[in-house]
């Protein structure tokens, strides 16, 4: 009887020693003078190598046994806070660091643990926030989220004046940009010389270029996610500068202190007002201006729920007898729930409009000519994270966006008689479901996997075009026309895009990461010139035109050295693209009913080596990046049908900036790029029609030549003002110089007949900036 | 709208410092090809088809003369015009001879034998509508614009059918525009294409384009006009040679070659001959400007 006791007593123990009770610490962590969220801060207990990182929201869910904890909470230009808890029962615990006090010391370039290079599972991730983009030298004095995203590995574009970006050998098309969770269609004003967003506005640009997580669909090469700020809760504060081309202004405050918050920021640019005084009476009525605005309102209604609210809008307006004008709109709705410790929600809704509008303002109205064009988009998110232990987080949710497509809605008069010269609406429904868990095997080894599905419908009311075959290269003729109603199906595609990521610990200060993903993207941008303009056309996959599809590996290796003050990476990545449009030899991009005939598919590849080393600390902080990169493409009808340069094609990057803080009052900045000329189509030889001399290439190639080499070097100097100690209203004065050494870097290279001498032709380069531009502006905040 | 040049007007505006020059480029060479430049009409004047041979890219004057082919043209009911080479390169028929190309409607083959391949194009002469009028305005300086008057033409398009058009205008006998020779107005029914241009009166701008705005006439000038009905193929042809000769800027599109109407003796696309058959119906029309 003892003996039976005492084994029952000893298993009863046992069972109690395994069976122990766990309990979850939850809450968010916030930045103590703004209430801002820390988006990724880091919850830690360093003890047990446990921790967690807050998500997008700042909400953290750390579960542990029964016991006491030191827990540490901290966020890189923030003092760490160490809680001592006692873990008895489920705890929901808000944390609010202080910011750094003194900058001078520590300089702030990136917005999270650098532990994170090493310790995340992340990776080709590339992270900047707000006080960063503000050092970086630009154009003109405008500092510049996109143009700083351009100095990270594995990005580049075709040049100044293209409006997208290229990442890892992906087309402008392929990134998907978002505003607070909603998609942007052409991120810059001015066709790419400025971005649509206000640096003073956006809290944290994060830019995934591979192992992209199964929450994220739609697009092939990257997302661009890009969180503005909610609003500072405790006090009234405002930021602003006035520059060459914008003023700025942006006004946060609470509502009601800690619950309620807003924040508006708007900028406009004046070149048109200053001019006004300088023109000639017939351009008094000319336009050209460019503004964005963003307010958004946030308010805590318990300490379960949540809502935002937001709405961005934007526009570039030019006119002098015509008008041109487009811009992006959109509003967005969220509500965060937390349904426990362990479960948390997030349901965005938002409606966003992409339109462009041209117009001919003739005195005259019997001639006159007018043509909008809209991609309106509405669409529901719910997203859950579910922090099941801490060694498994499972995030899953869904996404449904309905598509409505404005090609064109266009009018003429001519001498008083009207038409209409529209094309067809077209309506699409984009799903896409998903599922990820995120889990720590042993103490060294961390796998991400999951998957999304994603099915795409082109619905009607609308037409169903079949195109008959033909010589490729040449256009196809249109055999059948089907009308389909509303809502009913023309045409429908689903594919299941596997995500896998896994990061191993080498040591301490090192690891080994590596990922693969398929991502699929139905909506292309239909554009066959060099760079994008504004009034390029985005259509949806069709019955004609297949979904993208592209299969990307990734492996790098990471290490942290001098206790976290350098972090660095080298990572190779290869991808492989299907049905990639290109465009038949002089194809009709523009109001054209049978566009479909004109576009060809093929494939794609492109691979690289990206390296990357970063300086955290110290008065001189920067980062180098450099690229050694090949994108192409084999399309049946182009170059024979042997593989050819992508028009982005750039063979090496190279990217340094830095800054240096010189003492308390001036600091400067300079940045320095190099990259591989793109490619171009050369002629070899000249014949003559009707006087016009007419270039030929006897090969049919495409894309045989390089352009020469771009590289420049940008410098700033920053002035703040020793009476800025201890005043509320703090300015500074940033001086700076694009292309200090004027280099015309050509942006393409043209052929033409030389105007005095018609017999000669000659090669014409053509760069979009050729010289040293130089800027001031002023900044402040209060 | 195609070519649309205000992206000029814009990047004009906005660009502080970007710039053109020319830059010397080593260029590969490729192999000389037969180049057909073939425009007829239906009048009673000496219709001229000229042969050459492409050149290096750079070669820098003007491309060589092709002599050794036989060139005719069919028409109608196999009726058969000969045309003979005045030996540099024009080869010419006189209407005089078998009449002019001129029934409406029908279509006209190209016949030529070049190294002994057969090559054949065939162009159906369409109607041409008639110039209704010209009318002449003063119009004062503007941005982009002298002072100066300001001729237009009217004309309506030919309706239920899909035209297409090149419209040459002249200022006191010679090109309107002699200062870019790649400046072609060519149009779509009434307008730039689109279902609704058939049958409207042509559009402003292409009524309009018939002044040069740099230039315009001044009294006692003659502005004259000349509107040429075309092929499909033809215009085609056309719209591709204004797209790769007025190539550059921000919005350029990838240089390709232009697409020939000079087909192989089994009526299929070939490369080895370049250029273009057409035949056109011509109407004309001028105007002299009176204070």
């Amino acid at each position: 009887m003892n003996k039976l006791l005492t084994i029952l007593l000893g298993l009863l123990f046992s069972i109690s020693l395994f069976s122990q009770e766990k309990y979850t610490i939850s809450g968010y962590v916030k930045a103590g003078e703004s209430g801002e969220e820390l988006i990724g801060a880091t919850v830690a207990v360093r003890a047990i190598s446990a921790g967690v990182s807050a998500n997008v929201y700042g909400f953290y869910s750390l579960t542990l046994p029964e016991g006491t904890y030191e827990v540490v909470y901290s966020y890189i230009g923030y003092g760490e806070q160490t809680k001592t808890i006692e873990l008895k029962g489920n705890i929901q615990l808000n944390v609010e660091l202080t910011e750094k006090a003194n900058q001078l010391e520590v300089v702030e370039i990136d917005a999270e643990g650098a532990e994170n290079n090493v310790k995340s599972v992340e990776m080709s991730i590339n992270k900047i926030d707000s006080k960063t983009i503000k050092k970086i030298p630009a154009l003109l004095g405008e500092a510049d989220v996109v143009k700083s995203v351009l100095l990270l590995p594995g990005v580049s574009t075709v040049g100044e004046g293209s409006t997208g970006f290229n990442v890892r050998g992906g087309g402008i098309d392929q990134n998907l940009v978002l505003l607070d969770e909603a998609p942007v269609y052409n991120s810059s004003h001015l066709f790419g010389f400025f971005s649509v967003f206000n640096p003073d506005a956006v809290k944290n640009v994060k830019l995934i270029k591979g192992g992209i997580a199964p929450e994220y669909g739609g697009r092939l090469s990257s997302i661009l996610d890009v969180r503005m700020k909610e609003g500072n809760k405790k006090k009234f504060t405002g930021t602003g500068g006035v520059g060459v081309i914008f003023s700025r202004l942006s006004l946060e405050g609470p509502i009601v202190k800690d619950k309620t918050s807003f924040i508006v920021a708007g900028r406009r640019s004046y070149a048109d007002v200053l001019m006004k005084p300088f023109l000639r009476s017939n351009l008094k009525d000319s336009k050209f201006y460019f503004y964005d605005l963003t307010a958004k309102v946030n308010h805590q209604i318990n300490k379960n729920n949540r809502v935002f609210l937001s709405g961005y809008f934007g526009r570039d307006v030019f006119g002098s007898g015509f008008i041109f004008d487009w811009g992006n709109a959109t509003a967005t709705a969220r509500w965060n729930h937390i349904f426990n410790d362990k479960l948390f929600m997030n349901l965005t809704a938002f409606y966003s409009d992409y339109d462009y509008a041209f117009g001919i303002e003739e005195d005259d109205p019997r001639d006159d000519f007018k043509w909008e064009s809209s991609i309106v988009s509405y669409s529901l998110k719910p997203d859950f994270s579910y922090y099941i232990n801490n060694n498994n987080t499972l995030k899953f949710g869904g996404q449904s966006i309905y598509y409505n497509f404005k090609p064109a809605e266009a009018s003429f008069s001519s001498d008083g008689e009207s038409n209409d010269i529209s094309l067809p609406e077209k309506f699409a429904l984009e799903n896409g479901l998903y599922i990820q868990n995120e889990q720590k095997i042993g103490s060294r080894l961390t796998v991400l996997y999951g998957a999304r599905w994603s099915f795409f419908s082109n619905l009607g009311k609308g037409d169903k075009q079949t195109f008959g075959d033909t010589i490729p290269g040449v256009r196809r003729p249109l055999e059948s026309t089907e009308p389909i109603g509303k809502n009913k199906i023309i045409a429908s595609y689903n594919n299941l895009e596997p995500r896998f990521g896994l990061k191993y610990d080498l040591d301490e200060v090192s690891s080994v990461k590596a990922s693969y993903n398929r991502m699929s993207q139905y909506l292309h941008l239909i554009s066959n010139t060099v760079a994008s303009t504004p009034i390029d056309l985005w259509l949806p996959t069709t019955n004609n035109i297949e979904p993208q599809i592209a299969d990307q590996v990734a492996v790098g290796y990471f290490r942290n050295f001098a206790k976290n003050k350098y972090e660095a990476s080298a990572e190779v990545y290869y991808k492989d693209f299907q049905n990639q449009i290109d465009y038949i030899d002089n194809a009709d991009i523009f109001f054209n009913r049978e566009l479909a005939g004109d576009l060809l598919a093929g494939d794609g590849r492109a691979y690289g080596l990206e390296l990357f080393v970063k300086k955290n600390q110290g008065k001189l902080g920067g980062w180098v990046s450099y690229t050694l990169a090949r994108t192409e493409r084999k399309v049946v009808g182009i170059n024979k049908g042997d593989w050819y340069p992508t028009r982005f094609d750039r063979a090496h990057n190279l990217s340094v900036v830095s800054s240096y803080d010189f003492n308390d009052k001036w600091s400067f900045s300079a940045n320095f790029v190099f990259s591989s000329g793109t490619p171009a189509t050369f002629p070899t030889n000249r014949y003559e029609i009707q006087n016009i001399v007419l270039p030929h290439n006897v090969e049919s190639a495409r894309n045989n030549y390089r352009i020469p080499t771009y590289h420049r070097l940008d410098v700033s100097a920053t002035l703040t003002p020793r009476k800025n100690v201890g005043r509320k209203w703090q300015g500074e004065w940033v001086f700076s110089i694009y292309n200090v050494y004027s280099r015309k870097n050509p942006f393409s290279i043209f052929f033409q007949q030389n105007a005095d001498d018609p017999n000669q032709t000659e090669a014409i380069r053509f760069a979009v900036i050729g010289n040293f531009v130089p800027a001031f502006s002023y900044n402040f905040n209060f | 709208m195609k070519n649309i040049k205000i992206s000029y007007l814009l990047i004009a505006l906005v660009s502080l410092a970007a710039c053109e020059d020319p830059i010397d480029l080593d260029l590969d060479s490729g192999r000389s090809q037969l180049v057909v430049d073939g425009f007829l009409t239906n009048e009673n004047t000496i219709q001229t088809i000229r042969l050459t041979k492409s050149a290096d890219y750079f070669a820098n004057v003007p491309t060589p003369d092709e002599n050794n082919a036989q060139v005719r043209v069919v028409g109608p009911a196999g009726v058969i015009y000969n045309f003979q080479t005045d030996d540099n390169g024009n080869f010419k028929y006189n209407p005089a001879a078998n009449g002019a190309f001129d029934s409406i409607g029908y279509a006209y083959k190209l016949e030529l034998q070049y190294n002994g391949i057969d090559y054949i194009s065939t162009s159906v002469l369409n109607p041409v509508p008639n110039i209704d009028s010209m009318t002449v305005s003063l119009e004062e300086d503007e941005p982009g614009s002298e002072e100066g008057y300001y001729t237009q033409y009217y004309a309506r398009d030919i309706a239920g059918r899909e035209d297409f058009y090149w419209t040459k205008a002249y200022k006191n006998g010679s090109p309107a525009y002699p200062e870019d020779p790649t400046f072609l107005i060519l149009s779509v029914d009434a307008a730039f294409g689109g279902e609704g241009a058939d049958g409207l009166p042509f559009i402003l701008p292409i009524r309009a384009a018939i002044t040069n705005e740099e230039e315009p006439f001044e009294v006692g000038d003659t502005s004259s006009v000349e509107l040429f009905s075309l092929n499909e193929n033809v215009y085609e042809f056309l719209d591709q040679v204004t797209i790769q000769a007025q190539d550059g800027g921000l919005f350029s599109t990838p240089p390709a070659n232009i697409r020939s109407n000079i087909l192989d003796a089994a009526g299929n696309e070939q490369e080895e001959v370049l250029g273009v058959f057409s035949l056109s119906a011509v109407s004309r029309s001028e105007i002299e400007i009176t204070p």
